[in-house]
């Protein structure tokens, strides 16, 4: 192949979003040829009681592109050490490894999507799936000088969920935020939503 | 959302379910390797009845136990039956409740320390009387045992 010694991948980090874990490196450049990459992880617990052992990750060992989700490895809420490596038909290269451990409770929480919709008079809300790790903090009102905010936790995303029985005439209004069990940290609350019974959505 | 609270003990960023997922991804294969079906380490005198005040010991230290002997001596089977990821995931989050339990050392707590302790020597001491490889395997397929203890105090 021409090539002596494989370099090792760079500049590996990190993007997570919504306890959705990134793993990105640059890609190893060989003219012509095809390179593959295994990415291995390790726990507190492997760095602390074993540190020789390390976990190929669930998708990509091998993979192909300069990226892994690794999610499906991140299963709990320690510090992740994570390396990379490439091949080259019999040719490796030396791992490379995450500057600064991984933890999801470093993951950016976005605000959720949500979809109101009127059932006659009864406010519906659907919440985006963002699967079984979020929760939904719901707030809703009557907008009117002095009224009260009703809150419902809703478990899952992706169904329709009641939340009351509008008044004719009255625009009603619902803000969201998510909260994530797993690393105890919730989102910012959506933009408000409102909606009067004859009326469309009044955004604010 | 949801935590573990022993006694004065609270516990957050753990999800049980993802426990149960990870233990039950490796139940069969773990508990087939235990032969000795006369004993059973996490009896109930060791469980049953532990007051709120007691839970706290007793967790942090079979917890201890788990991560320092029983995973630490098992991880060999676990790369033997590919059950690597499943076998992290429960380690890693045992040392998430491990780092977050604080149990009280004032003197007041001295008898409940004491009943605690006296529960895990009877779990230790069955555990010594075995073979260690076999003590380590049946530990290990207790886990489910552990983990219906535990749920007691999620809430």
């Amino acid at each position: 192949d021409g090539v002596a010694v494989l370099p090792a991948p760079q500049n590996l980090s990190v993007q997570s979003t919504n306890m959705k874990h990134v793993l990105t490196w640059s890609p190893v450049i060989v003219p012509e040829e095809i390179i593959h990459y295994s990415v291995e992880y390790q726990g507190e617990y492997e760095s602390l009681y074993m540190s020789h052992i390390w976990i190929p990750s669930s998708w990509c060992s091998p993979t192909q592109g300069p990226e892994c989700d690794i999610t499906d490895d991140i299963t709990a809420t320690v510090p992740y050490s994570l390396r990379v490596r490439a091949t080259l038909g019999s040719l490796t290269s030396a791992w490379s490894t995450l500057k600064h451990p991984f933890n999801r409770n470093s993951t950016i929480l976005t605000p959720p999507g949500m979809e109101i919709t009127k059932d006659g008079f009864h406010l519906v809300i659907k919440l985006e799936d963002l699967g079984p790790q979020f929760e939904f903090f719901v707030a809703y009102w009557k907008r009117e000088p002095g009224a009260k905010e009703h809150v419902k936790m809703v478990r899952r995303g992706g169904i329709p969920v009641h939340l009351e029985t509008m008044e004719p005439g009255a625009a009603h209004c619902v803000k969201v935020r998510t909260f994530v069990k797993a690393i105890g940290r919730h989102s910012a609350f959506s933009q408000t939503e409102c909606v009067k019974v004859q009326g469309e959505a009044l955004p604010l | 959302g949801q935590e573990f609270q022993f006694g004065p003990c609270q516990v957050e960023g753990v999800v049980l379910q993802e426990l149960w997922e990870a233990f039950q991804a490796m139940k069969d294969i773990v508990q087939a390797q235990d032969n000795i079906t006369s004993v059973q380490l996490l009896r109930k005198e060791v469980l049953q009845n532990v007051s709120e005040a007691e839970s706290c010991y007793l967790i942090h230290a079979l917890l201890e136990f788990y991560l320092n002997t029983v995973f630490k001596n098992y991880h060999h089977k676990a790369v033997e039956f590919r059950i690597l990821k499943s076998f992290s995931t429960l380690a890693n989050n045992f040392i998430v409740i491990m780092s977050k339990l604080q149990p009280s050392q004032e003197k007041e707590m001295f008898s409940v320390r004491e009943s605690a302790r006296r529960r895990f020597l009877l779990f230790q001491r069955a555990f010594k009387q075995l073979d260690r490889e076999a003590a380590v395997t049946k530990a290990f397929g207790e886990v489910d045992i552990l983990l219906t203890w535990m749920e007691n105090f999620y809430q």
